[in-house]
C-alpha cells in the first residue's frame, strides 16, 4: 500500500542495485518454482483435475431406454443438473441447514475455544499441560467412533442423560424434532474445541512477554491484557479456525450419518455431502456432481466472504 | 441388501470415509486365459461376506481346469457396490460379484452384468423357484442364487407364558396378543415397527402381490397395490393404539429391549437368529421361532427379506466357466456346509436346505431346529417377486419415511402412495419406461 518514491539519487548507483537485486530475484524464482513443482504437480492432480472432472459431469446426465438394459448413453444436458438440484427441495433444506447449524454453532465454538485458550495461557492457570491434553483429547478420537458413543448418549432407551433428566421430571428424547440440531451441535463443539483452542493457544505462545508486562505495569489487570493485548494479537488464528469451522460445518457428514440410523429427525438427505452420498448410491453420480460442485461454491463464497469482512474490520481498526 | 452379518459394521464402514472408497483395485482378468489357452482358466471373484473365501478354497481343490480368485471387498452398501460398477465402467471388472437381489436390477440397468441364462438353465431346478426369478429380469439371467432371508415370528416364550399368549397364528390374533402385552405392561410392547421398504416389502410379498414387473419392455410399478395398502393399514392401526413401539432394529437399544422384555418379539428373516443369538445373550433358552402370522387362518405364506446371488458382471469372458464355478458354489453339498457354517447363510438350494449343519437345534432357541420353521417358510413364500431397478432410492423414502410416521408425522398408507409417485417418477427420470 504504502509506495515509495524514488528519492534523487545518483541515478547509476539505482541502475547497479537494480540489476543485484534482478540477478537474485532470478535465482529466487529459479529456487521457488522448484519448491512448488511437488505441490503444483499434486495440487493439480488433486485438486483442479477432479473439480474440472466433476465439473464435466455434472453437465451430462445417463440416458436409458426401455427396461435399462443394454448400453446406456451419455448425453450433454447443459445445467439441467444444476437446475434440478436447486429445484430439489431436500438439497435446498440441507444446503440451508448446515448454513444455520454453522450461524450458531461456529460462533459459540470459537468463543468457547477462545476462553480455554486464555485460561490456559494466563499467569494464574496450573497444571497446564494435563488441561491442554484433556482439551485437545475429543480431537484426537476418530470422529465415528465419537459419534458412535454420542449416540449411545442420545439414544431414549439406553441414555444416562434422558434417565437423569427423566428422573427430575423432563421427558425429553434427544433425538427428535429440533433438538436433534443441538445434539448435533453439541458433537461438533465437543470433538473441535480442543482442535481451535490449541491454535489460539499457539498464537498466544508466540506473543512477547514484554507486552504483558508493559500492560500490567500500566495497571490493566488480567482481564483487560486479555481484552487490550491478546485478544487483538491472536486476531489472525481466530480468523483461520473460524473459516475451517465454517468449512467443517459446511462438510458436515459423520455426526449426523451415524445419527440417522437411530433418530426419526434425520433424513438420508440431512447434510449436503449426505445427499451427495444419496445421489451416488441411486448411481447418478452426474447429480451428485452438480450437488458437489453448489456446496463447494457455497463453501467458497462463505469462506472468502469471512476473510474479507475480517480484512476490511483490520484495515478499519 | 449385502449378506445381514455385515449390517452394522457395514453401516459404520460407510460413514468412516468418503475418500476409501473411491479407490478401486486394478486387480482384473490378467490372470484369465481363453479354454484354448495353456494352464486353467482363472474366475475373478469379488465377496463382501465374512468366510466366503473358505468355500472358494474348497472349489480350488476340487477343480484342476478353472480356479476362483477370491477378493474381500466392502459390503455392497458400504461401497462393494460402487467398486463393482466402477471396475465394470473401467473395463476390469472381476468375473464373479456378490450382489443382493433387491441390487441385482440396479445392475442390470446400468448394463454391469451378463445374461447367463444358456450356461445356468440346466441347474434351475436344483434351487427354490422364487430365488431363481430374483436373479434375473425379463427372462435374462443376471446370476445364480446363493441365499435366502425366508421370515417366521420370532418370540420371547418365556413372556408369552408370562402374559398367557401362545404365538399368534393370524395377523388378527397377532394384533389381540400386542393388546394383551401392552395392557398387563405398559412398558412392553410385542414388537416394533415397520422399518424398512425390506420389512414392508417382506410383509407385502407375504400377501402374493408384488411391487415391480416388467411387461413389453417397460416396467410396471406396483407399490401402491392393495395389498400393500392393506399391510400399511394393519401396521398403522397397531401403532395407533401404541401397541407397538418405532424403534431401529439390530440396534443396541434394540438388543437390550428384546433382553430386558420390553419387546417381545420380531417378524424377522432367518439370519436374524445369529445377530439375535449374538447380541443379546442374556436371553438365551428364552427365544422361539414360530411361523409367520397368516392373513387367513390355515395357509402357510411367507416372506422374504434379503438374501444375495453371485452375479456375472459385464465384460467377462469366460462365461460358461463363471456360471458352472457359480452354480457349484451354490450347490455343491461340501460347499454349501461351509457357507452355512462360516458365512452364516441360509442356503438356496433345495439339497442344501436338508443338509444336516441346516438343521442343527439350537441351544439359544431352547433346544429346537428352528430351520425347519425356515426351510418351510422358504417353500411357501410366493412366486413371481421382482425387486425394481432404484431400490436404493425406494429404500431411505421407506426408511425416512417410517422413522416419521412413528415420530407421529403422516401414516403409512400415506407413506406409500408417496413412495409410489417418487418411484415412478424417479424412474422416469433416468429415462426408463414405465408402463401405467
Amino acid at each position: 500500500m504504502a509506495t515509495t518514491i524514488a528519492p534523487q539519487q545518483d541515478s547509476h548507483v539505482v541502475m547497479a542495485r537494480r540489476a543485484r537485486r534482478r540477478s537474485a530475484g532470478h535465482r529466487r524464482t529459479r529456487s521457488a518454482l522448484l519448491f512448488l513443482t511437488p505441490f503444483g504437480i499434486l495440487f493439480c492432480a488433486l485438486m483442479l483435475a477432479p473439480i474440472g472432472y466433476a465439473l464435466a459431469q455434472s453437465l451430462f446426465r445417463v440416458e436409458r431406454s426401455g427396461l435399462g438394459l443394454g448400453a446406456p448413453k451419455n448425453a450433454f444436458v447443459g445445467f439441467s443438473n444444476y437446475l434440478a438440484a436447486l429445484q430439489d427441495s431436500a438439497f435446498t433444506a440441507s444446503l440451508l441447514r448446515v448454513v444455520l447449524i454453522g450461524l450458531v454453532q461456529v460462533p459459540l465454538m470459537m468463543g468457547l475455544a477462545l476462553v480455554l485458550a486464555l485460561l490456559l495461557d494466563s499467569a494464574v492457570a496450573r497444571l497446564k499441560r494435563t488441561f491442554r491434553l484433556i482439551y485437545f483429547l475429543p480431537y484426537a478420537l476418530p470422529g465415528v467412533s465419537a459419534a458412535i458413543m454420542w449416540s449411545f448418549l442420545y439414544q431414549p432407551s439406553i441414555s444416562p442423560i434422558t434417565a437423569a433428566l427423566s428422573r427430575v421430571g423432563l421427558d425429553v428424547d434427544l433425538l427428535s424434532g429440533n433438538l436433534v440440531y443441538v445434539a448435533i451441535a453439541n458433537m461438533m463443539t465437543w470433538s473441535y474445541t480442543g482442535f481451535n483452542m490449541l491454535v489460539i493457544y499457539s498464537a498466544l505462545q508466540a506473543i512477547p512477554t514484554e507486552l504483558g508486562e508493559a500492560g500490567r505495569v500500566d495497571g490493566c489487570g488480567e482481564w483487560r491484557v486479555a481484552w487490550h493485548i491478546k485478544i487483538p494479537a491472536v486476531r489472525p488464528a481466530l480468523v483461520l479456525t473460524t473459516i475451517f469451522s465454517m468449512i467443517g460445518t459446511a462438510q458436515l457428514y459423520n455426526d449426523p450419518e451415524i445419527l440417522h440410523q437411530v433418530s426419526p429427525a434425520i433424513s438420508s438427505s440431512f447434510t449436503p455431502i449426505m445427499a451427495v452420498q444419496e445421489s451416488t448410491a441411486t448411481n447418478n453420480y452426474n447429480a451428485a456432481a452438480a450437488q458437489s460442485i453448489l456446496l463447494a461454491a457455497l463453501t467458497f463464497v462463505l469462506s472468502f466472504g469471512a476473510l474479507k469482512l475480517s480484512q476490511r474490520k483490520e484495515r478499519q481498526s | 441388501m449385502a449378506l445381514p452379518l455385515t449390517k452394522r459394521v457395514g453401516a459404520v464402514v460407510a460413514a468412516a470415509s468418503l475418500t476409501a472408497l473411491g479407490a478401486c483395485s486394478s486387480s482384473g482378468q490378467e490372470g484369465a486365459q481363453g479354454p484354448g489357452g495353456a494352464g486353467p482358466v482363472t474366475v475373478e471373484f469379488w465377496g463382501s461376506a465374512i468366510g466366503l473365501d473358505k468355500a472358494v478354497a474348497l472349489f480350488n481343490q476340487s477343480h484342476k481346469d478353472v480356479k476362483i480368485n477370491y477378493s474381500q471387498i466392502s459390503p455392497g452398501s458400504a461401497g462393494g457396490y460402487a467398486k463393482m460398477l466402477n471396475a465394470v465402467k473401467a473395463g476390469n471388472a472381476p468375473c464373479l460379484g456378490q450382489v443382493g437381489y433387491d441390487t441385482l436390477p440396479s445392475f442390470a440397468a446400468a448394463d454391469a452384468v451378463e445374461d447367463v441364462s444358456e450356461y445356468a438353465n440346466p441347474s434351475k431346478d436344483k434351487f427354490v423357484p422364487w430365488a431363481w426369478g430374483l436373479s434375473g429380469i425379463g427372462g435374462q439371467l443376471f446370476g445364480i442364487p446363493v441365499d435366502l432371508g425366508p421370515e417366521a415370528l420370532f418370540y420371547r416364550s418365556d413372556l408369552f407364558k408370562k402374559y398367557g399368549i401362545t404365538a399368534p397364528t393370524t395377523w388378527d390374533e397377532f394384533a389381540a396378543a400386542a393388546q394383551k402385552v401392552h395392557a398387563a405392561d405398559a412398558k412392553a410392547y410385542l414388537t416394533t415397527l415397520p422399518e424398512s421398504a425390506y420389512d414392508l416389502g417382506a410383509l407385502t410379498w407375504q400377501t402374493g402381490s408384488k411391487w415391480f414387473g416388467t411387461k413389453n419392455n417397460a416396467w410396471q410399478v406396483t407399490i401402491d397395490n392393495a395389498q400393500t395398502q392393506k399391510v400399511a393399514q394393519y401396521w398403522q392401526g397397531l401403532l395407533d393404539k401404541k401397541l407397538v413401539v418405532s424403534e431401529p432394529t439390530f440396534d443396541t437399544a434394540w438388543y437390550k429391549d428384546i433382553q430386558d422384555g420390553r419387546v417381545l418379539s420380531y417378524v424377522g428373516a432367518v439370519w436374524a437368529s445369529a445377530l439375535i443369538e449374538e447380541n443379546a445373550p442374556g436371553a438365551s433358552g428364552k427365544w422361539s421361532v414360530a411361523p409367520m402370522p397368516q392373513w387367513t387362518a390355515g395357509e402357510k405364506a411367507s416372506g422374504n427379506r434379503g438374501g444375495s446371488a453371485t452375479a456375472v458382471l459385464k465384460g467377462c469372458k469366460n462365461l460358461k466357466e463363471a456360471t458352472e464355478a457359480a452354480v457349484w458354489l451354490s450347490t455343491d453339498n461340501g460347499s454349501v456346509t461351509s457357507l452355512i457354517q462360516n458365512t452364516g447363510i441360509y442356503p438356496a438350494a433345495k439339497a442344501g436346505q436338508q443338509l444336516p449343519t441346516a438343521n442343527q437345534p439350537s441351544e439359544y432357541f431352547g433346544g429346537k431346529n428352528i430351520y425347519a420353521v425356515f426351510r418351510e417358510a422358504a417353500a411357501n413364500i410366493p412366486e413371481g417377486w421382482v425387486w425394481g431397478p432404484t431400490m436404493t432410492a425406494v429404500q431411505p423414502d421407506f426408511k425416512d419415511g417410517l422413522k416419521k410416521v412413528g415420530a407421529g408425522e403422516g401414516t403409512i398408507p400415506e407413506l406409500v402412495t408417496k413412495v409410489q409417485a417418487k418411484t415412478v417418477s424417479g424412474m422416469k427420470g433416468q429415462g426408463l419406461s414405465v408402463s401405467d
